[in-house]
């Protein structure tokens, strides 16, 4: 079973990255695809970020994720199409061959210009989010986000919603296999299957909430939260943090360059 | 070191009290075993002597809980406290948190006030001790369960606290896992820590432990040396199952011992690259009561999930009534082959025990439901319970209810996963003697078990498994 978001141990350039040049990587990332509508610029990035993933040795884990990301793109571009209809009609949704309904619901070219948009800046955040926690360890994430002052009760709540993805998946897989040997039916049609989800998720929500009263517990218990920490040799910048920084820089100075530009 | 007095404690909401009127007083350097069967309050007295009770529960308390001599009221929080007392719960999972056995430990080290140097020794000291190095860069979740106990053990130890209270550390264990337990144990009892052990492995610990509490709705049943306290019958008879009785002579369960139920022939798998499996060969006949046992990783699950092609077969086949399984569907094979798993909670659903009996039923829709699932409810001495909600009931019952969902689609095969994990010997009788009577009435039985007794007393065949290959077959009745 493929894993989301866990972090894998290899040795490629972002594994070499410091955690806060990381951070700013997905920081930069994150501003360009939010704030560009240039389809050609949005799969520059995602070009990028799927050369970066390759020279991190990190491809095969974000390939990975392509089903996930292609279905979720297809569902955005259709969302868009039928909520946002703008511009020349290029179809339809429905086939026109399609007896007494055929031809409706019309697909626009600004409707569907702006699905491929938020499908690509999706696919774009996905990657980049990916990238960074994969090839980070939580306790290095905990120590820097810790330096940035940011709360110790956000830092633990993300990192061990993280951790919990991949016991979610186990569990997940484990209540599948005990109800599909009572004979459980995954159902069929949208209704169907929303109805049989229920002897999935009420074990799957039942125990994991009885796992989050020991996690407390424990976190509470070990002095996560109230005490001071031995600060052991940890990692600074070196050399790649400061190209990667430069290069970050650059990008975002013309990135906005450019915007104010267009702007004017 | 920990002293408590007449300690009684009842959950918000909850209609009787969990522990009542306990008195306790734990010397520095004791081993105090607490069993008895699951609901007498055994995690609720350990919570109570962790001082997890006072800070982290409401409901009603009475009675001083003292630690070092001084009331656990008077500690400002749980984190001031845990600077006496480590606390291993019975959930390894839910107690790991980050990505590597290394994280794991370095981030409780990193806590305690101490030197980057004392924690890089103290890590090294406590990886030893624990038998983790050479698995330290692995990620938690992928580790095996003995494993897990061990991590989580290790971050417990990386409080560097004098009490330690460990809630069932040895359930998931196999033989190997609660003896490498039992070593790490002893080490630290000889160091001059204070041991907690709530368990129900009472033989295995026997050497380990000072003081035996036996407990019982609430209450301590007995308490004092181990020897006099099992002395009393109706005592030992909660701490040391005796399968013996449950073989009944006389009676014969084989069916046509000609014809096999289950077949396999030439049967590999493989997770990736790693071989679970490899190249068994195995018959199961009508009415048998087999018994798999080896080690953890042995092979064992990974054999039985095949049986109702939860997985498929890498090479080889398998039989279930003459029929292949290849090209078969889990849910008709469930009419032949029924499945419990170890943990019964990855099944409870419905609102009633009732109802989630009849899921089964009505999944292959058999006629009759009600009357199949009044006699079901009988068969697995639930009647009383018919009506409660199932995550209420006590673990015990809950694996009862387990079989007795299986049971109600009336498979030939009950097959059964470590069907004992995490109950006291009384319990664990009930379950085999429910289990021995279905063989009696013609269904073949087959358990994946650690437990040795319930093998040699209670399954007429016994199976060994290891590095996923049979290494003994024994009790075979001949052809």
């Amino acid at each position: 079973m493929s894993e989301i978001l866990q972090f894998v141990q290899k040795d490629g350039i972002f594994h070499r990255l410091n955690t806060l040049t990381k951070i700013l990587f997905v920081i930069v990332v994150s501003i360009i695809s939010v704030f560009t509508i240039s389809i050609p610029l949005l799969l520059l990035v995602l070009a990028v970020l799927l050369l970066l993933a390759a020279f991190g040795h990190l491809h095969r884990e974000i390939f990975g994720q392509f089903f996930l990301i292609a279905m979720m793109s297809v569902i955005m571009i259709g969302l868009a199409v039928i909520t946002l209809p703008n511009g020349s009609v290029i179809g339809s949704l429905v086939p026109e061959q399609v007896p007494a309904i055929g031809g409706s619901i019309p697909i626009t070219l600004g409707g569907f210009l702006l699905g491929v948009i938020m499908a690509l800046r999706f696919a774009v955040l996905v990657i980049a989010v990916q990238l960074f926690i994969i090839s980070t360890r939580p306790r290095d994430l905990i120590h820097t986000l810790e330096r940035l002052r940011v709360p110790i009760d956000f830092t633990l709540m993300f990192v061990i919603a993280l951790r919990f993805i991949s016991t979610l998946q186990i569990e997940g897989k484990r209540i599948q296999e005990a109800q599909l040997a009572r004979g459980y039916n995954p159902g069929s049609g949208v209704g169907g299957k929303i109805q049989r989800l229920i002897p999935i998720m009420v074990p799957l929500v039942s125990n994991a909430l009885s796992r989050a009263n020991v996690l407390g517990l424990t976190i509470d218990i070990r002095g996560y939260r109230t005490r001071e920490r031995t600060i052991l040799q940890e990692p600074g910048l070196a050399g790649w943090d400061y190209i990667a920084g430069c290069l970050m820089v650059i990008v975002s100075i013309g990135f906005f360059a450019a915007l104010l530009i267009r702007m004017i | 070191m920990i002293g408590l007095e007449s300690v009684s404690y009842r959950f918000p909401r909850a209609e009787t009290y969990a522990i009542q009127d306990l008195t306790l007083h734990i010397n520095r350097g004791e081993c105090v075993m607490i069993t008895g069967p699951s609901g007498a309050g055994k995690t609720t007295l350990g919570l109570a002597a962790a001082g997890i009770l006072a800070h982290e529960y409401g409901g009603k308390k009475e009675g001083p809980v003292r630690i070092n001599g001084k009331d656990v009221m008077d500690y400002p929080d749980l984190s001031s406290l845990s600077a006496q007392i480590g606390m291993v719960f019975d959930d390894p999972e839910a107690q790991l948190i980050f990505t590597s056995v290394e994280e794991e430990i370095l981030s409780a080290l990193e806590r305690r006030g101490l030197s980057a140097d004392d924690v890089e020794f103290r890590y090294r000291t406590i990886l030893e001790m624990t038998h983790l190095a050479s698995l330290k860069d692995r990620p938690p979740h992928t580790l095996s369960g003995g494993q897990k106990q061990r991590l989580v053990l290790a971050t417990t130890l990386a409080l560097t606290t004098d009490i330690l209270i460990l809630d069932e550390p040895t359930a998931e264990l196999d033989e190997t896992g609660t003896t490498a337990l039992l070593e790490i144990l002893k080490n630290l009892k000889k160091q001059g820590r204070t041991i907690i052990l709530i368990e129900h492995k009472f033989r295995k610990m026997r050497e380990l432990v000072d003081t035996l509490v036996v407990m019982e709705g609430g209450k301590i049943r007995a308490i004092g040396a181990p020897d006099e306290v099992i002395g009393d019958p109706q005592v030992q008879d909660i701490v040391i199952p005796d399968f013996k009785e449950l073989n009944q002579t006389g009676r014969n369960a084989l069916g046509d011992v000609r014809v096999p139920v289950i077949t396999v022939n030439g049967l590999s798998h493989s997770y990736d690259r790693i071989h679970a499996l490899n190249n068994i060969d195995l018959s199961i006949y009508p009415g048998e009561f087999i018994a798999f046992v080896g080690e953890n990783g042995s092979g064992k699950t990974t054999l039985i999930k095949h049986f109702n092609e939860l997985l498929h077969p890498t090479a080889g086949e398998v039989m279930v009534l003459g029929k292949d399984t290849r090209g078969m569907f889990i849910a008709e094979l469930s009419r032949d082959v029924g499945m419990v798993f170890q943990n019964p909670d990855h099944m409870f659903f419905a609102d009633t025990v009732y109802e989630e009996i009849a899921f089964g039923i009505e999944n292959l829709g058999l006629e009759n439901r009600d009357a199949i699932i009044e006699h079901t409810l009988a068969d697995a001495r639930l009647l009383p319970a018919k009506d409660l909600y199932p995550r209420w009931l006590s673990r015990g019952e809950r694996q009862r209810l387990a079989i007795a969902c299986v049971l109600a689609m009336q498979p030939k095969v009950i097959v059964l996963d470590e069907p004992t994990t995490g109950l006291d010997g009384r319990e664990s009788r009930e379950v085999m003697a429910i289990l021995k009577e279905l063989q009696y009435q013609g269904h073949t039985i087959i358990i994946v078990t650690h437990s040795k007794e319930i093998a040699a007393d209670v399954a007429d065949r016994v199976i060994t498994m290891d590095h996923g290959k049979i290494v003994s077959d024994t009790g075979r009745r001949s052809r």
